[in-house]
């Protein structure tokens, strides 16, 4: 008997206080800290973190000067925070999508949002005159129709995850063609600056711009930790769900339309920037498990992190030119995953 | 007759996929505390009555109570407070841990904002006990054996607390000491169980009542005497069967012909027109 329940109240222990966990959440804060002053003080006019540290927090009696505090709030700053709720969102929307759709290989694209905000970027740039309505605004209706578009081909089979998927990407190649047609014909110069739209940015970012990208995050983050256990069951199957009185489809339809908004609002403000949806939920889950909460808190501390860091990297690897970070995802991205085929493989 | 304690009542449940009768004309009534044995051929539609029974499958004809109130009158939250389900895949697509699976028996429960307390993880940990799986809580669900992800489930059903257990095909795939632990697990628990199993013998020593089906149709219906006869047995299954007393139990032990299977067939007598 004694036997008995030492065994649970070590299990208990193990289950309510992970000490592994906890380390993890400790590290990856520390982490996204530090890139955050860090990040902050990278550039072409370099700072020291103590500089960076005054500029942020101190209210009067400061030694730095007027144009560091203009170089770090005006144009650091506002960049660095678009990255992080970039990096946030793609994250948390990747890791939900491959829960309710059971697939591994769920990513904020696969519906063709991008193909559909990149085709509502363009129609704006090269045929509406800019001063009508923002390339954002183009994006954002792109990006919605392109969702639409997918529910009403998808039809009655929309219950059915596999059709929901297919018709996301024939949704994504329709848009796309649409897209490349239009670049095909329009201005070399216009052309340059879709192309560069279209491989991603935080170059443009403006503190105006925040609270969409922030709000929309920060509500689809309340939303799936509210419904944790529900997510956390459909990750056993359907049908197991279903017997566990999970509503699978409502849910699952419901994620998707949310997850759908959140890449929206994100592709539309940065451009499309892949594989960070994909990839930081497979970290995540390798270092925490697949318990859904868990998930979701790294992915917010390891994506926004990541994606600050793929900022650097894209302004400071060639001097005085600014990489599009779609390209830096893209290439760390698959980088990785040769590296967890390899790792797969040695295993087998 | 009437049924006022059945657990489940069908009253001329029928279910049809493109004309195809699945389920044909169906009346039964299972009671509290039963052990059922959904027993019969493949195809014979022992899946879906179980699918209906857990209300997966909602487009029937007919009539479905649970508790004398119609399935449909129920929320899912209500139906897996008292119905827990162990399925016959339990696929992993995500390095699932044991603990995990079992938790999942927690979801109906909960209200969504509720975490999870001290007593829940004990209840977790007294369900892997029963199931002897106290030691492999933090494996890789994955991992485990065919048996052991089975007592698993079970451990998930136990932790969902019910008054009812459906279990589909569970002893599929496991070797004859396996499929005694899961089906000695089920009767363990004391409650309604129904459960669909192909072995006859094994159905003979676990079930108090026994339904067999058909081609969507309840061939026979009752205790063992009523339902494993040599006659009923030829019929469904197309081969010779002989029963006798089983030597270590008081159940009946069911042998079949190998050999002239299909002269069985031919030469029983159908009542069917």
């Amino acid at each position: 008997m004694s036997g008995r329940s030492h065994k649970t109240s070590l299990f208990s222990q193990q289950r309510g206080f992970n000490l592994q966990y906890l380390l993890l959440v400790v590290g990856s804060s520390l982490l996204l800290i530090f890139t955050f002053l860090f990040a902050t003080a990278t550039g072409s006019v370099h700072l020291s973190l103590a500089q960076v540290w005054e500029a942020l927090f101190c209210v009067d009696q400061c030694s730095v000067d007027d144009i560091t505090k203009k170089i770090i709030w005006d144009i650091r700053l506002p960049r660095i925070l678009m990255a992080l709720v970039t990096g946030v969102g793609l994250a948390l929307t990747g890791a939900i999508l491959q829960s309710v759709t059971r697939n591994p290989l769920a990513d904020p694209y696969l519906f063709g949002i991008s193909s559909g905000s990149a085709l509502g970027a363009v129609i704006v740039m090269a045929i509406i005159p800019t001063a009508v309505i923002s390339v954002t605004f183009g994006a954002l209706v792109g990006g919605a129709c392109s969702v639409a578009l997918m529910l009403i081909l998808a039809g009655r089979s929309v219950t059915q995850v596999e059709r929901l998927l297919l018709s996301g990407v024939a949704v994504s190649f329709m848009l796309s063609a649409f897209t490349s047609l239009i670049l095909y014909y329009s201005k070399p110069e216009i052309a340059a600056t879709l192309l560069f739209w279209m491989m991603g940015s935080f170059s443009n970012s403006q503190w105006h711009e925040l609270w969409m990208p922030y709000g929309i995050v920060i509500l689809a983050f309340g939303i799936f930790l509210i419904f944790r256990r529900w997510l956390t069951a459909i990750q056993a199957g359907e049908e197991s769900a279903h017997t566990l009185g999970v509503p699978v489809v409502p849910l699952r339809l419901s994620m998707l339309v949310l997850c759908s908004a959140v890449t929206a609002v994100l592709v539309a403000h940065v451009g499309g920037i892949g594989f960070v949806g994909l990839m930081i939920p497979h970290i995540c889950r390798y270092l925490v498990g697949v318990q859904i909460d868990r998930v979701l808190l790294m992915c917010v501390l390891l994506g926004g992190s990541f994606m600050i860091w793929v900022d650097v990297i894209a302004r400071s690897l060639l001097d005085n030119q600014v990489l599009p970070v779609g390209v830096v995802t893209s290439a760390v991205g698959s980088l990785f995953f040769f590296i967890i085929l390899k790792s797969r493989s040695r295993k087998v | 007759m009437s049924h006022h304690s059945c657990v489940f009542e069908a009253k001329d449940l029928s279910w049809q996929v493109n004309d195809r009768m699945i389920l044909d004309h169906l009346d039964f009534c299972i009671m509290p505390g039963e052990f059922v044995g959904l027993i019969g051929p493949n195809g014979a539609g022992k899946s879906s009555l179980l699918r209906c029974l857990y209300r997966k499958i909602i487009d029937y004809s007919g009539d479905l109570l649970f508790q004398n109130q119609p399935l449909q009158s129920y929320t899912r939250n209500q139906l897996a407070r008292q119905i827990a389900v162990v399925l016959q895949e339990p696929p992993g697509q995500f390095e699932l841990s044991v603990a995990d699976v079992i938790a999942m028996g927690l979801t109906p429960l909960k209200s969504l904002f509720e975490f999870d307390s001290e007593q829940d993880r004990e209840r977790i940990a007294s369900a892997a006990e029963q199931v002897d799986l106290a030691d492999k809580l933090e494996q890789n669900f994955n991992s485990l054996s065919g048996g052991e992800k089975q007592r698993a489930m079970i451990a998930r059903a136990i932790v969902q607390n019910p008054q009812i257990l459906i279990m589909d095909e569970p002893t599929n795939h496991l070797d004859i000491r396996h499929q005694v632990d899961v089906l000695k697990l089920a009767k363990s628990l004391n409650i309604t169980v129904v459960v669909s199993i192909h072995d006859l013998n094994l159905a003979a020593a676990f079930c108090d009542r026994f339904i067999l089906m058909d081609h969507g149709k309840i061939v026979a219906m009752g205790d063992h005497k009523a339902v494993l006869n040599e006659q009923h047995l030829s019929e469904v299954f197309g081969v010779v069967a002989r029963i006798d007393q089983h030597p270590f139990h008081t159940t009946p032990r069911i042998t079949f012909d190998m050999q002239i299977a299909n002269e069985a067939v031919v030469n029983s007598p159908k009542e069917q027109p």
